[in-house]
């Protein structure tokens, strides 16, 4: 006779190995998932797609494929190819696609990333021989902050304000507009005491360099993964945006602004509107909309207007 | 009991065909397997590998053949399921596997695990029917040039091993033979004894290949047989069948993409592809006949 203990165990690891089993798709989540293809740091696009209503068994390597020709490798886990364009070393530089979901780099392949309805997928191929990483962008606005597909293990989103308050005012309008419920704290005290939240940090450099998160933008992209640097000039702070090989491309200069999203570690991005100065920070808050920010990595701007970055040479302005 | 894959004269023409023809012959539905995935037209090189393993009397090598191919199709079929992916088709979710990762099974991934059993399969087929009836020697002879050593280590091998075979059968007989009171001999005494006297045999090997003076090199030419009667009609059909394969390729006829949904090319030309392999597999065959009834009468 079979004990009741050992029919209780088995029954259990039945049921822990089944969760989630069936057959056919499964159930569908509401909205619609877009996929865009882009080459060279979003400065060519070369795919632009969506999928109505995801199943439960869409991932984003099955959505992908069912919208461009691709070829994989190490068991149809990653992606090797998209129309064509495939990952290898080109003239000494590696090359590869990369892939974000609502604005995150994913850590794992794209087989093992489910597709909700409301994600913003992302894929891109680039050089990476400088900078290996880049955790976050906001290239996929307004994600990482919208969390459109997360439901209820949707993270708060904080602005903490560096300096001026109606400047804050203005980003947390921007925010509203696209459907981003945020709350407000002074810059520094929230960081040290508030709950785990994706932060917006609002102000000049000078202040929000002494944040954890955005300082790691003074150690280089290949440690931030923001191809752009602030450096202190006798007379205050200026703006140059680094090519992808990580060496500087463009010199934005004096009142200029910067949108970029960084990453501690495994903490939720941190999105930086930073400027030299004031008036930097003000024309940054300026272009904060979907449109300006589209395929960019992170965006300069400048008196001259918005410069992407990093800055592709042929790349589009 | 001889392997149903150990060479014996075959039956009708292509006991008459060089080592070099038979094996432009039989690799040519290899090359097939490896450049389609096309099941039209693998089916074809089947239907050709099986016209010329009956006409030359290897049915068992064949039979042989494709059941291991069939029970290593299934393996592919399964790892494929799982391991692949792709697909749009979802049959079954498996949900997070432990180690594995999220598994869903799509009817794409079973197809394309299917094609390359299919692929594996020909081309098991393919050398079984070659090596049941190309004399081995032969085949071995053609290797000579190019890799000397290689071809002897080949060439003993076919010897020692179906010899070890023997003495494995001998030896369990004569266990068998010693009566119910004698104590058992379990496996692993066995094979050592098979080792032991596998390693005297080799060297006995070595001292006679030594005393035949092989360290000298080759030897001449002077023992080379020419080559079969039929041999040029079976490598042109060997050759005809890798040219309009390539051409095909080329122009690309028999097209099968799997992923995301399955699309098999099953136009005319593939068609027309999966029907002229095996016709031209027949081709030496048909042809050869009519010659034999003459050279009887």
């Amino acid at each position: 006779m079979i004990p009741a203990r050992l029919l209780a165990a088995v029954a259990t690891v039945f049921a822990v190995v089944t969760a989630g089993c069936g057959f056919g798709p499964g159930d569908s989540s509401e909205g619609e998932a877009t996929i865009r293809v882009t080459r060279d740091y979003g400065s060519q696009s070369m795919v632009e797609a969506s999928v109505s209503d995801p199943t439960e068994s869409d991932t984003v390597i099955r959505g992908l494929d069912s919208e461009a020709d691709i070829t994989t490798r190490y068991g149809g886990g990653f992606v090797q190819s998209i129309e064509g364009l495939a990952g290898g070393i080109e003239g000494g530089r590696s090359f590869d696609w990369f892939f974000y979901v609502n604005g995150i780099e994913s850590p794992i392949g794209a087989a093992d990333v489910p597709l909700h309805g409301g994600d913003r997928i992302w894929w891109d191929y680039h050089d990476w021989s400088d900078v290996m990483r880049v955790p976050a962008v906001v290239g996929s606005w307004p994600e990482p902050l919208a969390q459109l597909s997360a439901g209820e293990d949707r993270v708060p989103v904080r602005v903490e304000c560096a300096d001026r308050e109606s400047t804050c005012d203005d980003v947390l309008e921007q925010l509203a507009t696209e459907g981003v419920a945020a709350g407000v704290k002074d810059f520094g005290r929230a960081q040290q005491t508030g709950p785990e939240a994706m932060r917006v940090l609002v102000g000049t450099w000078a202040r929000l360099r002494a944040d954890g998160a955005a300082a790691q933008m003074e150690r280089g992209p290949a440690q931030s993964g923001v191809f752009a640097s602030f450096k202190h000039t006798g007379s205050g702070w200026s703006l140059t945006v680094l090519g992808p090989d990580a060496e500087p491309a463009a010199r934005v200069g004096r009142h200029a602004g910067l949108i970029a999203a960084v990453r501690e570690g495994e903490e939720p991005p941190t999105v930086l509107i930073a400027g030299t100065d004031e008036a930097g920070v003000e024309s940054a808050v300026e272009v904060l909309e979907p449109a300006e920010l589209r395929d960019r990595y992170a965006l300069a701007v400048g008196p001259d207007g918005a410069v992407p970055a990093p800055l592709v040479e042929g790349g589009s302005p | 009991m001889r392997s149903p894959l150990a060479y014996r004269r075959p039956s009708g023409p292509l006991a008459d065909v060089g080592a070099l023809a038979a094996t432009a012959y039989f690799g040519s539905f290899a090359l097939i397997a490896a450049t389609f995935a096309n099941p039209m037209v693998l089916a074809g090189a089947a239907g050709g590998i099986v016209v010329a393993g009956m006409a030359a009397g290897a049915g068992r090598a064949l039979a042989v053949a494709v059941r291991y191919g069939l029970a290593l199709g299934v393996v592919f079929v399964a790892v494929n399921a799982i391991a692949s992916q792709r697909g749009e088709t979802i049959l079954l979710r498996l949900g997070e596997v432990p180690v594995l990762g999220r598994i869903d099974v799509s009817a794409e991934a079973i197809c394309e695990g299917a094609i390359l059993a299919g692929r594996v399969l020909i081309v098991m087929m393919a050398c079984a029917v070659l090596s049941a009836t190309v004399d081995p020697d032969r085949l071995l002879r053609l290797l000579r040039p190019v890799a000397r050593r290689s071809a002897l280590t080949a060439s003993l091998i076919t010897r020692l091993v179906p010899l070890a075979a023997r003495d494995y059968a001998r030896l369990s007989e004569a266990v068998a033979l010693r009566g119910p009171a004698a104590a058992p001999v379990g496996r692993p005494a066995m094979v050592r004894r098979l080792v032991a006297g596998s390693l005297d045999r080799a060297v006995d090997v070595a001292a006679t290949l030594e005393l035949r003076g092989y360290a000298r090199g080759a030897p001449g030419r002077s023992g080379a047989r020419p080559p079969g009667r039929h041999s040029a009609s079976f490598a042109a059909a060997g050759l005809a069948i890798c040219a309009i394969a390539l051409l095909a390729a080329l122009r690309g006829v028999g097209g099968t993409e799997v992923y995301p949904g399955v699309r098999i090319d099953a136009g005319a030309a593939t068609l027309a592809l999966a029907v002229a392999i095996p016709l031209l597999a027949a081709a030496p065959l048909l042809l050869a006949r009519p010659a034999r009834r003459e050279a009887r009468a």
